[in-house]
Order: C-alpha cells, then structure tokens, then sequence
C-alpha cells in the first residue's frame, strides 16, 4: 500500500513544461530517494507535492497522499495538510530558518499553527521534538537563535520543525549538500532513525548516488523532467536497465587517465605557516584569546604534482588557500613559489603569473558585462609585454579550445554559457598566461556528475600538456582520491596526515582521516555487465 | 544588549566631541569679523577692537574653544552678536516649533508609508503595486514647497480648515498649535513617505524571495501569516535606517517650508544668522543639529540591537 502517489504529474511554468507525466509511489516506513542533475525536475516534483510552485505553474497529473487527492485541494485546506501530514526540509540551513526568532518559537509556531496550543504546551512539545532530533537540553535552550547554531545543528532544527507535527511524509531537499562529509551521516542517519520510529515516508532528494545508495530504501533517477528508472534501491543499482542511469552511475565513479607523477623537484613551499585572527573583543579593553586558523603548515608541492588538500568546514583550508595566493598575511613561517617569496601585497608580478586559481562558483566569477575574450585575458595585465591584435586573438582562440570550447565562443558573453562551460572558461582564463600551479578552491564542487567527469577529464589532460601543477582543495574526498597525487589532510589549523593519496586512502593512519572515510558515502560496487 | 548599548553611546560622544571641533573651527576660517559687521564699515579700529574684547574675539581659539564647549555644558549657548539676546532662548523658543513639526511629518510619514509599502510588496506585479510605483514616483519628483502651496490653496483658501501661514505658539492651546503645524507637516511627509513606502516595498519583497520565508511556507503558514509573522521584521533593518536619515533630515531641512508657512523654527534661525554674521548662533544652532543627528542615529542602533539578536552580541 503506498502513502504517496503521484500519477502523470505534468507541470510548465509559464509555457515552458518542467514535468512530464511524473509517477512515484512512497510506502510508510520508507525512503524514496529521487535522483538527478540540476534542472531535472526533482525539487519541482517536491514543491509540487507540497502545491508551493512558483505563480505561472500549470499543473495536471494527481498526488494522492493518504485517499487524499491533494491536486484538488483548495489553498485552505492544503495549508492543514502542509507543516502537518506533509513535513518538507530544504538543501541550505544557513538561511532555511528566520534568524529574528528563536528556535524554539520557531518550532513550536509548527505546533500552535494546527494544534491551536497554548504558548506554554506548544513550547513544552518544542522541547521533547528538539531533544529527539539529536538537540538535548542544557546545551540547545529553547530561546537559541539561528545564528548561534552550526550548519548540522540548524539543519536539525528545520527537522524538528517538519517532524514536529508527526507527518505521514517527510520531504528532503537535498538536505545534506552544503554539510561536510561527517555531519552528513548524521542527518542522513537521523532521517533514517525518525522514518524507522515514526514509520513516516520519505521523499530524499539528492544528486548524489552514494548517499541514497547508503540510505534509501527505493529509487526513482530523474532527467530531463521525467522518471527515466524506479525501483528498489539494490534492484535499480544491481541492473541499471536505463543507460541514463548507467551513465549517471559512471560519471559518480569517473577516474580520469592520468600518469603517475614523477620527479621531486619542488615548486611551492610553505614552512611553518601560521595565521591568526585577534579574538573577539571583551569589554573595552580586554580580548579573548586569538583564533588560529593556520597552525604551523608545512608542505611542498611538487613540479607536475597534483596535490589534494581536504578536510571540514573551518580547518583554516580557505585560509591556508587565500594565503598562497597572497591574500592573507602570515604571522609565522614562509610560502615560496619556486623560491620567490609570497608575501601579501607584496607578491611580484612574475611570482604571480605563475600562479592562477579557479573558484568553486561558476556563477558569481565574471564580469557580466564582459565578452568571453576581455574575461579571458584578464591575467594579461602580469605579462611585460601582453599579446596585443591578431597575437592576442591567437591565444584567446588557443586557450578555449584547450579547454574544449571554440574560438568563436570568445565574442559571447558569459550568461550564454552553462555552469560545466563557465568552468571550461574559468580553467581557460587560468590557463592563457601559462602558469605553474592553478589552484583549485573546489572548483568541481558545484557541478553535476557527468559535467564533472569531463572537467576532471579536462584538468588530467591539461596537466599533462602544460606541465601544471595543482592544488586541489576540495571537502569531497571521493574526487580528491580521483585526480591528486598525493594528499594532505587538515583539522583545526593543522596537517594532520599526509602522503600518496592511494595509500592515505587506503591505510589512513590518524583518526580523523579515518573518521571521515568512515563517513564518505559509498558507491555500491556495480554487478558485472 | 546593555554592552552594546555603552559600546554606541561611548563612540556617540567621540563623535560629538569631533564634531564640535570641526564645526569650531570651520567657523573660524569663516571670512569677516562679526564686530566689524555689527559696527558697520565706518566704524573706527578702536570702537571695534572694544566690542571685539566685549565678545571675546580677541581670546586665543583654544581658550574661545574651552569657553564655548563648558558654556554649552551648563545650557550657556552665548549671547547673540546681533539680537543681543541669549542664544540658549532663541534656540529654545525656535526648537519648539521646528521638533514637533519634525515629528509630526515623521509620524504621518511612517503612518502613510508603512500601509502603502506593505500592501505594494504583498501584491507584488498587481494594479494596485503599479499605482504605488507611479504615486510614490511623483511624490519624491515633486518638491514639497510645490505641495506646501498646492495644500494652502485647497485647505487654507479655498476650504478654509486651516490658515495659510504662521504659529499661534503653544500658549494658545495644543489644539491650535497641532492645527497650525498640521499643512507644513503634510507637505514635509509627502515626499519622505513616498521614499519610506519604496524602501519598505523592496526590503518586504527582498525577503519574501528569503529560504525561510518557503521554510514558513511549508509549515502550513498562508502567505498574510508569512508576511506579518516572519518577513516583516526582516525588512526593517533598512527602513529604521531611512527614518532616522529622514528625522535628521527634517529637523534641519525644513526651512523652505518654515518660509512658505512663516513658521518661526530653527531653519530661519540659521538662514538669518548667517546673513547676519551672527556666527555664535550659527555655531551653537549647528551643534545643536549635529546632536540631535548622533542622539537619533544612536537610537537607531538601539533599534537595529532590539530587531535583529545578531547585534546584540556583536561590537
């Protein structure tokens, strides 16, 4: 018997179709996890369960939740079936919760809302669902802002929030992409332990296979706005009867070609870095002890050599990052590449030509306004003498098509382009002035799988045909064990493990490094054929 | 909340003992010499260094500095150059003109522009979000000298509810004083409240677009709950920011006003100190205004410290 049925749900958006005849069922007790690229209609069936769509959505199809036929409800009466039989939890916690309230009225709003509580009751209930979430008392008090909770802990109470009510349906918006690795496992294990208890269904969306590998009891693989594959979970992994769902499969698992690396030659040094941030300030004088985000780093990196650097948010990786590229003063030690000192705001001109960077989001890194060749030839300004006319055409047209674009792409602006392909011209903009060592600041961690397979195919190749160095700094470890030579780990300021990434990954000898191995979600290994 | 507090006030009094020396000495790099002005251009070298000494001019800067800032202190603002009367009145009796009316306009500023802003942002894209655009638009375009006239022309002679002009002052009752301020205050408020209604407009629909807004949503609230339990609040970070600039603002930029109305307040007070080289008024008037800016600015910061709880902590 299922829950939730779906049956032939269409949507368009202003004309435009976003679902196509969309069927899935959920059982109580279970969790569906629906899988997909971005764009491929996931959370639109979600917030269609939930009538939330945007204005301008045309609708038809039926979601039956329960006997109830919830596409003919009107707004009143979906506003009790909302928050109550239906609990949905969304992808970013930074910002899901009011910041002006405490989170304790914040839940216990869920509870006066359809229940008609009194304050007191309703607060008493807030209480016992924040301690079942995993938020125990002394520590969580009712009258906690968002803002003094961390990423994992506000995410806990956006599910308190959607569980208070005992729902029928739990929904899931990608709710553990902007976790680190360890924080995910709990809040996958947490929605697991509530679905067990309660014997609610689940809806998880995520683009991740590993992760509804691990936790998910069905499947259903999206693309493209329709349901290409649906089954149990280890049934749909076992078979993969769609090659769409093969090709997802493969691209999660992509290990570009590359040669092993030779040579011992070293190109950046950093000894001993340290930096440290004054404490906050206590009273009018006083200060609280300084923060230290980078503790006594050191490491080389090696001509040719592509080093992996992971670890958790606030282990003083962007730190040590922006202090490479001399951005970020140093309090102790030294960072030398191929022996020039780098030092912030005193980094020279040729030191700085060698060195490029591409950043994680390939939104919010260009000029708008800007065509692709003026975007592209930024770093010219660290060249004495610059390429100017059809020279500088030559090498615009050279560095796009190193990085599979063409030419003629260099008269467009940038809105013209996907996220996959603004990355191509982020890696071609690094690339133009023939630098050492581009850095890479999670740089693949914003795309989908099979966009980032071929942009890890890309990198390998450039490698190879420019003699590049990378620093490939990155919170997913899955793909840092797939491009990198050798890996540092890092935890509160300091390297905690280090060595050829087959063996850390294989061997890992600290406890931290094991720790998060332990909750890297996992690919189930594929049935031969 | 209370260490944020003193941390405000303490940097309010740095920069009201900042702006005391920059409006000293501005004053002093002022060409012409108030008893040269007073005495006119035949009076002898020697009447005019006496009235120079009479007024304290002839005293190093310092010394005058030290004198003019521990007058203030004890209410001693001065007496003026030119009506030979203390300043600390003057001010006074021009003060109680120019503050009512300052909060008068603010009121019905916030009163209009509240409503309005709201109902535009919950209605975003309709016909009645168009005409608050459109209205809003013109209130700001058209200056509030042209609207000050537009309203005696209607209410004063034509309707006859209220006088054209003038202050029966504050003895004649609260009724007649309201009464008397009333058109200025409507004039002063048409155009500050169209820019409050835009600002408040933006900042609601800004976080209606929030993730916790879609959070709120999906427990079960309407979109009218959303709005008045979780969007409002969020919104008014910006809007407490133009009220206090607009405070400001009125109090010391009302003068056009005060002229078309023949409002003895405090903007005439300067215009005709300057114009007379009246300059310990002109000093003691701006003083004045810049602390009345820091005290409002500072009761901004409270505001900001009450709404949002990330302040509270903060600096």
């Amino acid at each position: 018997m299922s829950l939730l049925r779906v049956r032939g749900l269409t949507v368009a958006i202003h004309g435009t179709p976003i679902l196509r005849e969309v069927s899935l069922d959920v059982a109580p007790g279970r969790i569906l996890g629906v899988i997909g690229e971005s764009g491929s209609g996931k959370s639109m069936t979600a917030l269609s369960v939930m009538r939330l769509l945007p204005s301008g959505a045309e609708v038809s199809g039926t979601v039956r939740l329960d006997g109830q036929v919830l596409t003919d409800f009107s707004e009143r009466r979906m506003r009790a079936v909302r928050g109550a039989q239906v609990g949905m939890v969304f992808q970013e916690p930074m910002t899901a919760l009011n910041p002006l309230q405490t989170i304790g009225d914040q839940v216990s709003e869920t509870l006066r809302l359809h229940d008609g509580l009194s304050p007191r009751l309703a607060r008493a209930r807030a209480r016992e669902v924040l301690d079942r979430v995993g938020l125990p008392d002394p520590e969580f008090p009712l009258g906690r802002y968002p803002h003094e909770l961390s990423g994992g802990q506000r995410q806990r109470v956006v599910i308190a929030m959607a569980i208070a009510r005992r729902p029928k349906l739990l929904i899931a918006d990608e709710p553990t992409t902007a976790l680190d690795v360890t924080t995910q496992a709990q809040i996958l294990a947490l929605i697991r332990r509530l679905v067990d208890e309660d014997g609610m269904g689940a809806i998880l969306i995520t683009h991740d296979l590993a992760v509804v590998s691990g936790v998910a009891d069905d499947v259903a693989i999206m693309r493209a706005g329709e349901v290409v594959e649906a089954g149990p979970t280890a049934e749909v992994f076992a078979h993969m009867r769609h090659p769409y769902t093969r090709a997802l499969f493969d691209a999660s698992g992509h290990h570009p070609d590359r040669p092993p690396h030779e040579g011992d030659v070293p190109l950046l040094q950093v000894e001993g870095a340290v930096r440290r941030y004054p404490g906050r300030r206590l009273g009018l004088w006083g200060r609280a002890a300084p923060k230290v985000a980078v503790d006594g780093v050191s490491f080389n990196l090696r001509h040719g050599e592509n080093l992996g650097l992971v670890g958790e948010s606030g282990c003083g990786k962007s730190t040590l990052t922006r202090a490479i590229l001399g951005l970020e003063p140093l309090q102790g030690g030294r960072i030398a590449l191929d022996g020039a000192p780098i030092v912030a705001g005193a980094v020279s001109v040729a030191a700085r030509a060698r060195l490029q960077v591409v950043f994680q989001d390939p939104y919010g890194s260009f000029n708008p306004r800007h065509r692709v060749a003026r975007l592209v030839t930024e770093p010219f300004h660290l060249l004495d003498r610059p390429p100017t006319g059809p020279a500088r055409d030559i090498a615009v047209a050279e560095a796009l098509e190193a990085v599979g674009l063409q030419a003629s792409d260099a008269r467009k602006h940038i809105h013209e382009f996907s996220g996959g392909q603004r990355q191509r011209i982020a890696i071609a903009r690094a690339l133009i002035i023939k630098p050492s060592l581009i850095v890479l600041d999670e740089a693949v961690s914003a795309l989908d799988v099979q966009v980032r397979a071929q942009i890890l195919d890309l990198l390998a190749d450039l490698t190879e045909r420019y003699r590049l160095s990378y620093l490939f700094i990155s919170h997913d470890l899955h793909v840092v064990r797939r491009i990198t030579d050798r890996v540092l780990v890092m935890k509160e300021g300091r390297i905690v493990e280090e060595g050829p990434t087959e063996a850390v990954f294989a061997n890992p000898t600290h406890a931290y490094t094991r720790s998060l191995l332990a909750a890297t979600p996992v690919l189930p290994t594929r049935a031969a054929g | 909340m209370l260490r944020y507090g003193l941390r405000r006030a303490a940097s309010m009094l740095v920069s009201l003992a900042v702006a005391s020396v920059v409006i000293f000495c501005a004053i002093e790099v002022v060409p012409g010499d108030p008893a040269q002005y007073m005495l006119g251009l035949n009076a002898s070298p020697d009447t005019v260094a006496a009235l120079r000494a009479e007024l304290g001019l002839d005293q190093q800067p310092v010394t005058r500095y030290m004198s003019w800032i521990t007058g203030m202190l004890r209410g001693d603002f001065g007496i003026s150059y030119t009506y030979r009367t203390p300043v600390a009145q003057m001010v006074a009796d021009r003060l109680w003109i120019s503050l009512p009316l300052a909060l008068y306009a603010l009121i019905l500023s916030t009163a209009i522009a509240f409503p309005v802003g709201i109902m535009a942002a919950a209605r975003r894209g309709s016909v009645v979000d168009m005409g608050v655009i459109g209205a809003t638009q013109l209130g700001i375009a058209v200056p509030n000298f042209w609207f000050a006239m537009i309203l005696v022309v209607i209410f004063a002679i034509n309707l006859g509810w209220f006088s054209a002009g003038g202050f029966p002052g504050w003895e004649g009752g609260l009724l007649a004083g309201i009464k008397a301020l009333t058109l200025p205050a409507i004039a002063l408020a048409l155009p500050q409240a169209s820019i409050l209604a835009r600002v408040m407009r933006s900042a609601l629909i800004d976080t209606l677009g929030e993730d916790f807004v879609r959070t709120a949503r999906a427990k079960g609230l309407s979109r009218r709950q959303v709005l008045w339990r979780h969007a409002l609040r969020n919104a008014l970070i910006p809007v407490l920011t133009i009220i206090g600039l607009q405070f400001s603002f009125l109090l010391a930029g009302a003068i056009i006003i005060e002229n078309v109305f023949y409002l003895p307040g405090l903007g005439r007070l300067v215009f005709q100190a300057i114009a007379a080289r009246d300059l310990i008024v002109v000093e003691s008037v701006v003083m004045l205004l810049v602390f009345a800016v820091i005290l409002v600015t500072f009761l901004v910061d409270l505001a900001y410290a009450w709404v949002d709880p990330r302040l509270r902590g903060a600096r």
